[in-house]
């Protein structure tokens, strides 16, 4: 009774081969110039859905412009100085994704960009439910030694969940990363700023104490000759 | 590879990545130039080398190498912060060459060693199951790993904003005291001064 589960074995293999592993995302921090625009490209399969993600971080301003164009060249996404944002692109046509950055509106500040790039396989909730019911069905069936061979390609389903949830952490952490980076050069530019401005105001004031005496003493100078 | 961007011929490009203490962070790359003539990008150019300098966040320059146009380079943090990776070509060419640019591929992986698919379904079953969880229980490190590092940086967050919040309580203070004296001091000096000039 072996040979009725043996033709479902290539039809498994078969569904995993077909899926073509997602790119590795993709996790970028970078300076921005003045006055310049900076453009990234990234392949992206088909039929899968890409998440982009960007925050500026630091920078005057704290603004970007961004956009994002499919491989065909029509422009998907066109943002003008925004501070944050998420695009998802489901389906993505095969090819090369452009995003732009552009700082071409700040003539004197740089702009500290951070953009992260997320893969997902559309297909996979699909095959996970139906690898999960083939294998109820084999382990019925199956005799000692397969079992072996069916059980370890369980263990590698759970890793390959447990992978794409760890995947998930890390994206996640590398987004609260961004956020708490910007907050915190924000903050220490507050701090430099708050020195800076009143130190400057104790001295103006000071400065303009000292002027106003003396031009008012000056004022009541006795410039004529003493007369006798 | 799946990302990359152009640059110029001599044009440096720099990629800040703020990582934990004590990770790895390998990174990948491959460089084609321009070709005028073929009006596409070649497949791999010939002598075409790449600098790679890497940075601490103490200004230290930790890795400083040139590769060829296509290589992998890496670098363990002994310092949690942000190290600059900067690529830069060793082209002679002048700018004046219009026309001429790089399509630079960079891929590069924080706390984990790149996960060949391909060598590891080559081994036995019980072995591949075994590569799988190891580069599992590498990615958890580094989630963890990365987890003390927020706590570190939220705590020194939190002290700038602290020192930002006393410092305006400070300087205000500061100020009107200042205010306060001068402008005791210059009605002084001023009636002083009318005094002894029988104005008043």
């Amino acid at each position: 009774m072996a040979a009725p589960w043996l033709w479902l074995l290539p039809l498994y293999t078969g569904i995993a081969a077909a899926a073509v592993p997602p790119p590795p995302d993709a996790e970028v921090t970078f300076v921005l110039p003045a006055g310049r625009r900076e453009c990234f490209y990234q392949s992206a399969p088909a039929n899968a859905s890409l998440e982009a993600e960007y925050q500026v971080i630091g920078g005057a301003g704290l603004d970007v412009d961004f956009s994002l164009e499919s491989p065909s060249g029509r422009l998907l996404v066109s943002e003008s100085r925004r501070s944050d944002g998420v695009h998802t692109v489901e389906p993505t046509e095969p090819g090369d994704y452009r995003l732009c950055f552009d700082n071409s509106f700040s003539t004197i500040s740089e702009k500290l960009v951070f953009f992260e790039l997320i893969f997902d396989s559309a297909q996979e909730e699909e095959e996970e439910e139906e690898e999960e019911e083939e294998g109820d069905a084999w382990v019925e069936a199956a005799e000692p030694e397969d079992t072996l061979d069916i059980k370890i390609e369980d263990i590698k389903e759970s890793i390959e969940t447990m992978r794409g949830r760890l995947e998930r952490s890390i994206q996640m952490q590398a987004l609260l990363r961004a956020f708490e980076a910007r907050d915190r050069n924000l903050q220490e530019s507050n701090l430099g700023r708050v020195t800076f401005w009143s130190a400057f105001n104790v001295g103006l004031l000071l400065l303009v104490a000292f002027l106003q005496v003396y031009t008012l003493k000056s004022l009541f100078e006795d410039r004529r000759p003493l007369r006798t | 590879l799946a990302l990359y961007f152009h640059s110029g011929e001599r044009e440096e490009k720099c990629i800040i990545e703020d990582v934990p203490s004590d990770t790895l962070v390998i990174g990948n790359y491959k460089v084609q130039r321009w070709d005028t003539h073929k009006q596409e990008f070649l497949e791999s150019a010939p002598g075409l080398g790449m600098f790679v300098t890497v940075t601490a966040p103490s200004a230290e320059i930790l890795l400083s190498k040139l590769y060829g146009p296509q290589g992998t380079f890496s670098f363990t943090s002994y310092l949690p912060g942000e190290y600059i990776i900067c690529l830069q070509s060793n082209s002679t060419r002048f700018v004046a060459f219009a026309g001429s640019k790089l399509r630079i591929h960079l891929d590069i992986r924080v706390g984990e060693h790149f996960f060949d698919e391909s060598a590891v379904q080559a081994k036995d079953k019980v072995n591949e199951v075994y590569l799988r969880l190891e580069h599992i229980i590498e990615k958890i490190h580094h989630v963890s790993k990365e987890q003390n590092y927020e706590r570190e940086r939220e705590e020194k967050f939190r002290k700038t904003s602290e020192e930002t919040n006393s410092n305006i309580l400070w300087w205000a203070i500061v100020q009107t005291l200042i205010l306060i004296s001068v402008g005791i001091w210059q009605i002084k000096s001023l009636r002083d001064f009318f005094i002894s000039k029988k104005l008043v």
